[in-house]
Order: structure tokens, then sequence, then C-alpha cells
């Protein structure tokens, strides 16, 4: 496993208990960033690499459980390990459901924490490798003209040249430049290979 | 005492703490003043009735005898009910007086079925032999005098009330024994009266006219009436004292107006002093109903009242260990991580001294600060006192007290409040005086609840000194304290409540002491306890408001 620029982002109130947990994530080979309110956290500059926040859920001010939500709002994506002092069920139901990826209570085996660091950060990663694969197709399909993005579209809808041509209007032979041209700029090796990259950029598109 | 209530122990002494907690029974409950009020008027209203009867008592009404069955079943109905209840009292009070009095109730109960069947006219229906006026009369007499002598022997016992009459005896053995001794007491006579009926004494000379014998048994009937009222009155008389005597002045009516006012048997006069023995007979009864109804609604009351008690109890509980919780995991997640971060500095192939020193300083600080936690747990229970705001001790006290109403009306206390109009306002917690006063005003209830002989008396003063303190006075009338209690009654963990806790009033005291003032006890004339609290009074200027936060 892979620890190079990861990043863990402590938030708790109890500077002891954020300074230990920094030791801990660090003493494994991540970096951390220690924040004494999700406020701070927030505003915060935070670089563009896989990681995982580690979040107390009792603030005085907005929760733990209610700033997790703030974040989804603010479509800001970082998977969430909450540690707390006193958790019930419904606590931890709450913030499962909310997408957290671990409800630890205190005091917590140290184990459990880096395990669930671990995890957040493997998810932020693969995350972060969707999304960038998303930009670069997106950037190529953007090259695309609008001919060719017709023409695409019904190609993956699996329709023969024959089809397109007059469904465009356009001749066959037209339609074949047209289609070769699409396979280059998007760099499909292959049809199913087109296919699949039309999917992915229509699923993400969907997304925005 | 602690002890006691830890123990947990014998039948005896559980016994005991049954006899301490319901002291309130009829039997033993001073009469209040506005039950003396209503006795008063019922007389007044049965007096009146008289008065509205005499001028009709002699219209006879004949063939009215027919009424009789329904009349009896009545009388039977309401006595024998009657002397169940007490004779419950009785298992419960342990008291002689009651069991005499409940066996008044069942000897004449029983006399009426005889009375009945060998009334003239009655005795030709069911056809007992021998049976003629004569039985009827001489039955009719042994209940009339019968019952004032059973009133008289409860109110010589009444007061004899000691720990040796409380025989360890099963109070249903005594029951029985005494019923079975009624029964025949009631028994024999009647045999007498029927079998040797023309042996006896002429008490009748026809069906309706009595003889010159006759005239006798009203007035010895009279004399017992107002020698057994005269016994009840003595000194201080309880609720059932007091509706016995009622009772007994109704049955005075009954015999003048049955003596000397009606003509006859079966006329107006004579149906009304039956009406008076059914009213007489019920009074009692009617007493002893809505008292059991009282104890009862008492009981889940008390019941209620100690869930909710129980339930504020664990929800502060819970509260306060969830924050305690919650101070000292803080430190003790912070050493268990560090421990954690410090092994793995150590484990690694080239061990990281400076970071293993760092979590184990880390570590160390921790700890200080969860010692510190505990610390600072304690001195907030040692002396919470919390935000100072200037108020007045006056309207303190009247919350204190409305809140307590019901519980002194149904303890039957009167509450005797003397506020100082001119108080000046004191700075401190509302809350925590509200709590002091409430503790001190409860105390003093249960302090009477276990007493009986003797007015309650829930006595609230407030007063300038010339010090300009603020003094509160709560004063009851209870047996007091002896000189031990009196020496330990502060210290903590020390009760005379079986079901106390014995922080009740080390807290009042730190709580007052926190606000600068001082609560003792005192010694009240009548022979309760006075608990006083002095605070200084609160002068208008921001500067002692400061001082004092």
């Amino acid at each position: 496993m892979s620890h190079e620029q990861s990043l863990v982002y402590i938030v708790d109130d109890d500077s002891s208990v954020r300074e230990s947990i920094e030791s801990l994530v660090c003493s494994v080979g991540h970096a951390a960033r220690l924040f004494s309110s999700t406020r701070d956290f927030f505003v915060a500059e935070r670089p563009n690499v896989p990681s995982c926040l580690v979040l107390d859920v009792r603030f005085p001010g907005p929760s733990g459980l209610e700033f997790q939500r703030h974040l989804t709002e603010s479509e800001i994506e970082i998977p969430v390990v909450f540690v707390t002092g006193h958790g019930d069920i419904a606590m931890s139901v709450t913030a499962m459901k909310a997408g957290a990826i671990e409800f630890l209570t205190k005091p917590f085996r140290d184990q459990d924490l880096l395990d669930a660091v671990h995890r957040g950060i493997e998810l932020d990663r693969a995350r972060r490798a969707n999304t960038s694969k998303f930009v670069e197709l997106r950037g190529l399909y953007d090259t695309l003209t609008p001919r060719e993005r017709e023409v695409m579209e019904l190609v993956v809808a699996g329709q023969l040249n024959k089809q397109i041509a007059a469904h465009l209007d356009l001749s066959e032979v037209t339609v074949k430049v047209h289609r070769a041209q699409v396979m280059h700029k998007m760099h499909a090796k292959s049809l199913p290979d087109l296919v699949r990259r039309a999917d992915m950029i229509s699923a993400y598109s969907r997304n925005d | 005492m602690r002890g006691r209530a830890a123990g947990g122990g014998s039948y005896r002494e559980f016994r005991g703490k049954l006899k301490g907690e319901i002291p309130d029974l009829i039997s033993t409950s001073p009469a209040t003043r506005v039950e003396r009020r209503l006795a008063n008027l019922l007389l007044a209203a049965l007096a009146g009735a008289l008065l509205v009867t005499i001028p009709f008592a002699k219209i006879l009404l004949p063939t009215t005898e027919t009424l009789l069955p329904a009349y009896a079943a009545g009388v039977i109905l309401v006595e024998l009910i009657t002397s169940v209840l007490l004779l419950t009292l009785y298992a419960i009070a342990r008291s002689p007086a009651v069991l005499i009095l409940a066996g008044g109730y069942l000897f004449t109960a029983i006399l009426i079925v005889p009375w009945l069947l060998t009334f003239p006219g009655m005795s030709d229906l069911i056809s007992i032999n021998d049976a003629g006026e004569q039985s009827t009369a001489w039955i009719a007499a042994l209940r009339r005098l019968g019952f004032p002598v059973f009133a008289i022997v409860y109110g010589l016992l009444r007061r004899r009330q000691t720990e040796t009459e409380r025989t360890h005896r099963s109070a249903m053995r005594v029951i029985l024994g005494f019923v079975a001794a009624i029964t025949v007491a009631a028994a024999v006579p009647t045999w007498v009266a029927i079998a040797f009926s023309d042996e006896l004494p002429q008490l009748m000379i026809d069906e309706r006219t009595v003889s010159a014998l006759w005239s006798y048994v009203p007035a010895t009937a009279l004399v017992l009436y107002v020698v057994g009222i005269a016994l009840l009155s003595r000194r201080q008389i309880s609720v059932l004292d007091l509706w016995l005597i009622v009772a007994l002045c109704t049955l005075c009516i009954e015999v003048v107006l049955l003596a000397y006012f009606s003509a006859s048997r079966l006329s107006v006069g004579w149906w009304a002093g039956r009406l008076y023995g059914l009213v007489s007979a019920s009074i009692v009864l009617i007493v002893l109903l809505s008292e059991t109804m009282t104890l009862y609604s008492r009981l889940i009351r008390s019941g209620l009242a100690e869930q909710q008690a129980r339930f504020s109890h664990l929800a502060m509980m819970e509260a306060l260990s969830a924050s305690i919780a919650h101070e000292v995991n803080q430190p003790l997640a912070s050493m268990v991580t560090n421990a954690g971060a410090g092994l793995r500095w150590l484990d690694k192939a080239t061990p990281n001294i400076d970071e293993t020193r760092a979590a184990l300083n880390r570590i160390s600080s921790d700890g200080h600060r969860a010692a510190e936690v505990v610390k600072n747990i304690r001195e907030v229970f040692k002396n919470g006192t919390g935000e100072r705001v200037p108020l007045n001790l006056n309207r303190l006290i009247g919350r204190v007290i409305q809140c307590n109403r019901k519980e002194t009306r149904l303890k039957r206390i009167s509450v005797n409040v003397k506020l100082d109009e001119h108080l000046p306002q004191i700075l401190g917690n509302p809350v925590q005086l509200e709590q002091v006063i409430s503790n001190l005003v409860l105390n003093a209830i249960d302090a009477m609840s276990a007493v009986s002989g003797r007015k309650r008396v829930l006595q609230v003063t407030t007063a300038l000194q010339t010090d300009g303190n603020v003094l509160v006075s709560i004063e009851d009338s209870g047996i007091g304290l002896d000189s031990v209690e009196r020496g330990r009654i502060f210290e903590p963990y020390y009760t005379t409540k079986p079901q106390g806790m014995g922080v009740g009033l080390t807290f009042c005291q730190s709580i007052i002491e926190a606000h600068g003032g001082r609560l003792w006890l005192a010694d009240a004339e009548a022979g309760g306890a006075i608990f006083n609290f002095a605070l200084p009074g609160a002068e208008y200027d921001g500067a002692s408001v400061a001082r004092l936060r």
C-alpha cells in the first residue's frame, strides 16, 4: 500500500486527542493536518491528494454529524471517520447512513482507527482516479465536432453505418470517415472500448 | 435510621415501619376545625328536624309496619359494614378501643334481626313461638342500652394504646374470637327475651302501649349517651371520636323523639326516631368510607410521587454520568492513542526515539488532566454555586407552600405562613434556594406525619434581623429531635427516615453556606423542631452583585 501523497485531516476540539491521533497516523506514514474546529477545516485550502477526515462528533456549536451533512451539501467529497466520547446506536446509524467510513467510540483501539483511515484513503484514491479518468475523457469528447458527436451517439447505440447514413441523411462513406475520426479522437481501441468510454461520460455528466 | 433501612429484617421491624408510615388513621389523627364545623352543622340540622317533627309526632301511621323490614335491612347493612371497616382499622392500628367500637356496631346489627322478627305483626308471618311484644321491647332495650356501653368503653380505652397492648397475636385470630364473643353476647339475651318473655318484667302493656318500667329505658339510654359524649369530648378528639360524638347526639335525639314525643309505635314521631337512628348509624360509616378513599388516593399519589422521584433521579444520574464519561474519556482516548503511536514509532526499522518521547510526554500530561477532571467534578458537587440574582424569599416560600398544598391537606396539617412584607431582597440562586426551602418544608411535613394526638401545624416565618440578615424559620409541631439526632442531623448520610439517604440537610447547609448564610436548628415551644436559616440581605448596587458572583 502506498502512502505517498495521502493526507489525514484531524478535526477535534481537544488538542491532546488531536496530537495523539496525528502521531499515530504519522507513525504509519500518512501526513496529517490538524484543525480545532469544523469551520477551520472548511475554510482551509485542501491539497488535491487522497485524503480522509477524522472527525469528533461532539463539538460546541454544530455537531460533527451536522458538519458531515454540510460537507455533502457543499459537494466536498471526503471519507469521514467519526470518533466520539459517547456514542449511541442512533448516532452511529445516522453517521453510517450518511456515508461515514467508521464510527469509533473513545477510547478506541489504535489499529481500528488506522484501518478506518486506510480504508478511507483508498476509497478517496479510487474516487479520485475515476474522477480524473472522467476529466480526461470529457476533454477528448470536447474535441469532437457536433456531427461526430451525433455519429458517436448512434454508433454506441448499436446502429450500422448504413442506418446511421439514412438517419443523418449522409452517404455511407462520410459516416465511415466520421466514425474513424471518433475512434481516433476518443482514443478508443475497439467498438466495445468506445461504448465503455461513452457510458462513463454519460454517467458522470448525469451526476453533474 | 440507616442501619434499620439497610437491615430490612424481621416482620416486627416491618410492622414498626408500617406503623410509622401510616400514622394518619381516622382513629388517631386529630379532627380539623373544618370537620368540627361540619359536625356542628349536621347536629344543628338534626336538632332542627327534631323541632319540625315534634308537632306531628303523635299522628299514627297504621299498617306502616310493612316498611319495617326495609328499615331493618338498611340498619343491618350500614352497621355491619361499619363494623367490618372498624375491624379492618383494628387490624392496622391494633387499637383495642377500635375493636370495642366495632363490637358495638356488630352487637346492634345482630340484635336488629330478632327485633324485627319478634315485632308484633312480623312474628305472625314467621311464627316464632312464645315471641310477643315483651320480647321485642326487651331486645329494643338491649340494643338501645348496649351501644352506648360499647361507646363508653371505647371512650375509656382510646388513649390507652401502648406497645404492650399491641399484642403479637395475629389480628385475624383476635378479630374472629371477638366476633364470636359478640355474637354470643347478643344471642344469649335474645334467647332469654324470647324464651322467658312471660317471666320477665312487663315492658309493654299491649302492642302499642309501654308500661311504666319502660320509661327507665330511654332515661338510662340518655344518661349513657351523655356519659359517652362527655368521655369522648375529653382532651383532643380524633376524627373518629368527633363523628362518634355526632352519632351519639343523633341517638339522643332519636330517644327523645321515641320516648317523649311519639305517642306510640308506628306514629310519625316513632318513624322519625327510626330515621335518625339510621342517620346515626350511617355517619360513622360515611366517615370511614371517605377516609378509606382518602387513604387509597394517598397511596396512589405516594406511589406515583415515588416513581417520579426515582425517574428524575435516574435521569439526573444518567446526564451526570454521560458528562463525566465524556470528560474522562477524552484524556483516556488520548492516552491510549498516544501509547499505540509510541509503540509504532518504536517498532520501526529505525526506532524514532523523539516521537516516542513526545508520545510518552503526552500520556503523562493526559494522566494529570484526567486527575484534574475528577477533582473538578468533586468541586462541582461540593458547592455548585451558579448564578446569583436578586430575589424575594417570600415569593419562593409561597411557591413551595403552593407546591405542597395537596400534601399538607391530605396529612391534615394546617399551614401558618407569617411573611414580613418589607423583607429586603437577597442575592442568590433561585433554583437552589427553592430546593433548600422545599427540603426543609418536606422534612417538617414528614416529622409531623409520624405523630398523633397533637395538632399538626407547619409554620413558616420570614423576618428582617437587626444585622440586616433575612431570617427564614420553618417550624413543625412534631416530636422534635433527641440529643443524639441533634448532634448528628447535619452529618452527611445521617438520616432519621427509613427511606432517607441522609443528604438533604447536608445539601441545604452547603447551599446556604455557599450563599454566605447559616442554617441551624432550634427547639419549638410546642415541642417540634425549627430550622432557621439566615442570608445576607442585598444592597441594590452593582458592586455587591459583582462581588457575590
